[in-house]
């Protein structure tokens, strides 16, 4: 048990959180235990409502847990100030977003830049690294091209590069595959699976989609706010 | 901090429509500043220049008190120690000793109050205008013995006296010992200068004949001096001042013997001011408007940069960023536009000659040379600068203040 908590890249014991929606209490997360150890590719199944998207947020200190506690690579995020949760998220975990969400104005290699530019790193390093991951995703070819000049499968895979480039513990992904049609989304799912076994990056997403609940390492379901099953 | 330029710049171009209407509007607002204040310039320094080249001279000696009551009592002796000094100090064109009296013109026909100003024909040249302004019709000739009994007027006078060249006038004033004195004299020559209150109210005629029929022996008035350049007039002052042995005669800059001249000027440039602050108003919200709609528009994706990392203060400096490129893009536009036209209307001018009378009361002269100055360029790019960065300070808040929670849920 002990080993088990040292390797773990996420704990959450009895997390719950509430929010008030034109004066109605709603319950998203109703006391949620989790550990999750390093290298483990984890999908978050549920309906929508269900709090995915609430505790990947929680976890990605985009939001502020209600009660309970949460460790993420090793840091309690209760009571963490804005500016320490900020550089939480730049150094220790990367986000894939379901829109992609890539800066619009920046090319592919750019957008991979900025993440280790905002870590501070030499402008040779950064160009290094960002095209170094970009032919990794298999985006070679697409460098200089901006979001709006590449296809909704190849902007995810500059947000998968994105993700990457830093070396985080954890990468967190909020549906990625839920934009992109069947081959795209398997092909993706292909690419962060073996990602995460050649690199052992911690992988955790939420998803409806069955074909990447079958492919996921670990299968946490979620209904109203709460566990109700796990498979291995 | 090169990311944060290069994102703003390429975000300023994401609404090419509405960057380039807000660019065109600090463009044309710096360019017309730029022509104002070209022109205020312009004028300003015509009206010193022609006051300077008529009457005044870029710094005069007078005995103290002259300025204020240009009687024969207040004249003197100019010794050989200032003469020493006019000769041997650097910065000095030319000088003029001159006799100012005030008293009245008459003919047959009509009379005007004047100043009756004696003058040497020769050295006159080398301080004023005088010679440059004379009419070269009916035999009108600049004056060329100081003892002879002619006169110069201006054409105005001539016609509101009736006389023309040839013609005798009458000049009565009061001379050294405050008895009523007066003389005729022949009319040599006429005159125009850009300046219609000079026109009305100075005529000349010889130092040696107005010293004779006031009494005055050798005394004068004056000493007048054009300096190399305008600005030299406090430099000059202060190296012919310890040449002046008698302690009641002083030199005085162009600028203290105008005052109220100097006042105008400084009315203009605050009526340029309140002028360049309306301009500046429309500016400041357009840009403020533009920066709170990018930033809006924006919302979600200011969030997702949050997300990845990016600091509060690293998003304001962006938004600054954004706000201060639209205002230097506007900047360089609107000043090299306004450089360029005012450039070529410095060399061409601008012909006012439909309201010459209007501009002969200013003493500036019908064409306006617009003159363009390096303190008014970096002052328009100072006050842009500041513009554009006090506009986005509010807009840059609000997005360094944006919740990326919030923000993820935008659509």
């Amino acid at each position: 048990m002990k080993k088990r908590e040292q390797s773990s890249v996420i704990e959450i014991k009895g997390l719950y959180k509430d929010y008030n929606s034109d004066g109605l209490a709603v319950h998203a997360l109703n006391g949620i235990d989790l550990s999750i150890k390093k290298g483990e590719f984890t999908a978050i199944a549920g309906p929508s409502g269900s709090g995915k998207t609430t505790l990947l947020n929680i976890i990605g200190g985009i939001d502020r847990p209600g009660r309970g506690e949460v460790k993420v690579a090793g840091k309690n995020l209760n009571g963490m100030k804005r500016g320490e949760l900020s550089d939480l998220r730049l150094n220790s975990i990367g986000f894939i977003f379901q829109a992609y969400n890539l800066i619009p104005v920046l090319t592919a290699v750019e957008n991979v830049e900025y993440v280790l530019l905002l870590q501070g790193a030499d402008k040779k390093e950064r160009r290094e690294r960002a095209e170094s991951i970009l032919r990794d995703v298999g985006l070679e070819r697409e460098l200089k091209r901006k979001p709006a000049e590449m296809s909704g499968g190849q902007q995810q895979r500059v947000a998968v590069a994105r993700a990457m480039v830093s070396n985080p513990e954890i990468i967190l992904a909020d549906e990625p595959t839920a934009n992109l049609d069947q081959s795209t989304g398997s092909a993706l799912l292909d690419l962060m699976r073996n990602l995460n076994k050649e690199r052992g990056i911690t992988f955790l997403f939420s998803t409806h989609d069955s074909m990447v609940m079958k492919r996921a390492g670990r299968l946490i379901n979620l209904r109203d706010g709460r566990i109700v099953a796990g498979k291995k | 901090m090169i990311i944060y330029l290069k994102l703003s710049w390429r975000n300023v171009w994401r609404n090419k429509r509405r960057s380039l209407i807000v660019i065109s509007s600090i463009a044309i607002g710096v360019f017309f500043m730029l022509i104002s204040m070209a022109l205020v310039n312009g004028m300003n320094y015509q009206m010193i220049d022609n006051t300077i080249s008529t009457s005044l001279g870029h710094v005069a000696i007078h005995k103290k008190g002259f300025d204020d009551n240009m009687k024969i009592s207040y004249s003197f002796n100019a010794d050989s120690g200032i003469y020493e000094g006019l000769n041997n100090t650097p910065g000095i064109a030319g000088w003029a000793p001159r006799v100012k009296v005030q008293g009245i013109v008459r003919s047959s026909e009509a009379s005007q109050g004047v100043m009756i100003t004696g003058i040497e024909p020769g050295k006159e040249k080398g301080v004023s205008d005088i010679f440059n302004y004379m009419l070269n019709t009916d035999g009108s000739e600049f004056l060329d013995n100081p003892a002879a009994g002619d006169v110069l007027i201006s054409e105005q006078l001539a016609k509101k006296l009736d006389v023309v060249t040839g013609d005798r006038i009458v000049i009565m004033f009061q001379d050294s010992r405050d008895e009523i004195a007066g003389e005729a004299l022949t009319v040599r020559g006429m005159f125009r200068s850009p300046v219609d209150s000079f026109d009305k109210y100075v005529i000349f005629t010889g130092i040696k004949k107005l010293q004779k029929a006031a009494g005055m022996n050798d005394r004068i008035s004056e000493i007048s001096i054009r300096t190399d350049t305008r600005d030299e007039s406090t430099v000059v002052k202060s190296g012919i001042s310890p040449f002046i042995k008698d302690p009641e005669v002083q030199a005085l800059t162009w600028q203290e013997m105008a005052p109220s001249m100097m006042s105008a000027i400084r009315l203009y440039d605050a009526m340029m001011f309140i002028f360049f602050g309306i301009i500046f108003i429309t500016v400041i919200f357009s840009v403020a408007n533009t920066m709170i709609m990018a930033v809006m528009e924006r919302f979600h994706e200011i969030g997702v940069m949050k997300c990845i990392g990016t600091r509060p203060l690293n998003i304001f400096i962006m938004i600054i960023f954004e706000a201060v490129n639209l205002g230097l893009a506007g900047m360089a536009a609107g000043l090299l536009a306004g450089t360029v036209f005012n450039v070529v209307l410095g060399a061409t001018g601008i012909d006012l000659s439909l309201f010459s009378e209007s501009m002969r009361i200013w003493g500036t002269g019908s064409v306006i040379y617009p003159l363009i100055m390096f303190k008014d360029i970096a002052a328009a790019a100072v006050i842009v600068f500041l513009t554009a960065f006090l506009a986005a300070i509010y807009p840059a808040y609000k997005a360094a203040k944006i919740k990326p929670l919030e923000a993820l849920n935008y659509i």
